[in-house]
């Protein structure tokens, strides 16, 4: 009995979450950054997302402070990817120290920054899960593949923090909330 | 005394026996299997074609031509840069003997480190061989190195220096293929080589190549599409194409400054797209326990399954095992993904196949039914 109503309250309280991201549609403006936390490939694939919903986006994969004039939405694409590192020529705590410095900056100027998880279970555990925790903990919103949150680490950290979060079953379907953030 | 006579020479004999047995197996790995081009092959060459050098020498390779005769795009497909990556030479045997051409021209040399295939890596307790059951019996395939045999190219530097980049890798690496490229006309034996798989894609002008592989599931680069800056584009959309087949790969860029690979100089150096595959091979890794032919062809682990377990490592390991038809099902799906983008991409010169299995008719049919003998 008590079981049962365990899960009726997490069915509310995910139910409730699930709604609460319906309520962030057209919240978000425009022009938009993505960068990455991590430097996975990823963001390429949300540069396209991005592009496939005629979003007005600039990519970077090594964003900096300067990078955010103009910025209204920042979206962050977390994943650790060793061949992304050795590309950018970085250690993983330079690209940690460039990730938290971005999104300190980020909310000193008011910028939202949109967490979209899109690598599954690829680009979680190990090296990735502290720029996943990291970008996860500071959004306003969270678009995840479902995959990459098969043990609802991020959906833990929604419920925690209250933060609205969409979950999608695969990379092409994550398209249309993205896009319904800022239409 | 007599008595140490009849030993003397009994010792002897069984000592020529030894002699005898262990040399034709030595032959024997010097020895390329037979292939079974589809019905469609137009023609075929040799790598020392492109560059003379390395004619007669154990780094010439059979290369195969699939002319459509109609115009398109030219694709070159690369199996067995590393022998010791069965799925890679396995998956471009299949395309080789069932590859229907519809528009455009392919490529394959399913042999494109040939000496690799004529040895193991020592201390490892590698198989020869494996098979794949057909319905005309059983077909044996040679299980090789990841390096060039040390008796083509020895001794190995303490530092290899690749060239031109300077870049240091360790000594073992000079033997390796995949990271010799440019290569030099001038240079050690797997440079030649390389040199000559430059000159071919230059002179074939070739528009997308594909380099098929395989890593230990502890790499980190597992189930991966690897690839050049300009070929971006046709990576991303193949990666859209391949979900939707419930096939997940990663996308990996190539870093500009990791030098010697197919899909780094491959790129810088001609105007072709390059991309790289990777697929989970338990033989190949440190934890992989009993080392034999069961293990390349139904990947069971139980170590690997302990380690995904512990969550110590990201392990890319399936709870079924990595059984070898959906490795190579997954090369198969990503070439045709790759090809398929290309073409929405270059819609005015595209390159069109047919006859070829996808990962799931390779699961559920096997392996041995897309093979030709």
């Amino acid at each position: 009995m008590k079981k049962q109503s365990l899960k009726i309250f997490s069915l509310i309280v995910i139910s409730a979450i699930l709604f609460s991201f319906s309520s962030e549609t057209g919240k978000y403006e425009q022009p938009i950054l993505i960068t990455s936390a991590g430097q996975s490939a990823d963001v390429k694939l949300v540069k396209l997302l991005a592009k496939k919903q005629e979003l007005s986006a600039e990519t970077k994969l090594m964003a900096d402070v300067s990078d955010l004039d103009g910025i209204k939405t920042l979206i962050i694409v977390p994943g650790f990817s060793s061949k992304g590192l050795g590309a950018a020529g970085i250690s993983q705590q330079d690209e940690m120290t460039r990730v938290e410095t971005l999104v300190k900056a980020a909310n000193e100027k008011n910028i939202p920054i949109v967490m979209m998880h899109i690598g599954g279970n690829a680009r979680r555990g190990g090296q990735s899960d502290g720029f996943c925790q990291l970008i996860a903990e500071n959004s306003k919103a969270m678009i995840v593949v479902a995959q990459g949150n098969e043990d609802d680490f991020f959906t833990k950290i929604s419920k925690e923090k209250g933060i609205p979060m969409e979950s999608v079953e695969k990379i092409s379907f994550a398209a249309e909330p993205m896009g319904k953030l800022f239409k | 005394m007599k008595k140490h006579h009849i030993s003397a020479i009994v010792i002897s004999l069984i000592t020529i026996l030894a002699g005898i047995i262990a040399s034709l197996e030595f032959h024997k790995l010097h020895v390329s299997e037979p292939l079974y081009p589809s019905e469609e092959l137009t023609s075929e060459g040799m790598l020392s074609d492109y560059f003379p050098g390395i004619k007669d020498t154990n780094g010439d390779t059979k290369i195969y031509f699939f002319d459509s005769g109609k115009p398109g795009a030219t694709v070159f497909l690369a199996g067995g840069t590393h022998p010791n990556e069965p799925a890679g030479y396995l998956a471009s045997v299949v395309i080789l003997e069932n590859l229907i051409p519809e528009k455009g021209r392919v490529i394959v040399i399913p042999r494109l480190n040939n000496s690799a295939f004529t040895c193991t890596d020592p201390m490892e307790a590698f198989p020869q061989s494996f098979h794949i059951n057909t319905d005309n019996g059983p077909r044996e395939f040679r299980f090789g190195s990841r390096a060039t045999n040390p008796l083509d190219q020895w001794p190995d530097p303490l530092v290899y220096s690749h060239k031109p980049s300077g870049q240091q890798y360790s000594g073992l690496e000079s033997r390796n293929l995949n990271r010799a490229y440019p290569g030099s006309s001038k240079g050690s034996f797997t440079e030649k080589v390389a040199y000559a798989i430059m000159q071919m894609i230059e002179k074939e002008k070739v528009d997308i190549s594909y380099d098929l592989h395989e890593a230990a599931p502890e790499i980190p680069i597992i189930n991966a599409i690897v690839y050049h800056e300009k070929s971006e584009d046709i990576a991303m959309y193949s990666i859209l194409e391949l979900e939707m087949e419930e096939l997940q790969f990663t996308p990996e860029l190539s870093p500009k400054n990791f030098h010697g690979l197919s899909h780094r100089e491959w790129g810088d150096y001609t105007e072709t797209y390059p991309f790289l595959m990777e697929t989970s091979n338990p033989i190949q890794g440190r934890l992989r326990g009993k080392t034999n032919e069961e293990l390349i062809l139904d990947g069971v682990s139980k170590n690997y399954q302990i380690a995904k377990e512990t969550g110590a490592l990201r392990i890319v390991y399936r709870d079924e095992g990595e059984q070898l038809e959906h490795r190579v099902g997954r090369h198969l799906s990503g070439f045709m993904a790759i090809i398929s983008s290309y073409n929405e991409i270059h819609f005015d010169n595209p390159v069109e196949v047919s006859g070829l299995p996808g990962y799931q008719e390779l699961v559920e049919n096997g392996i041995g039914k897309y093979l030709n003998n």
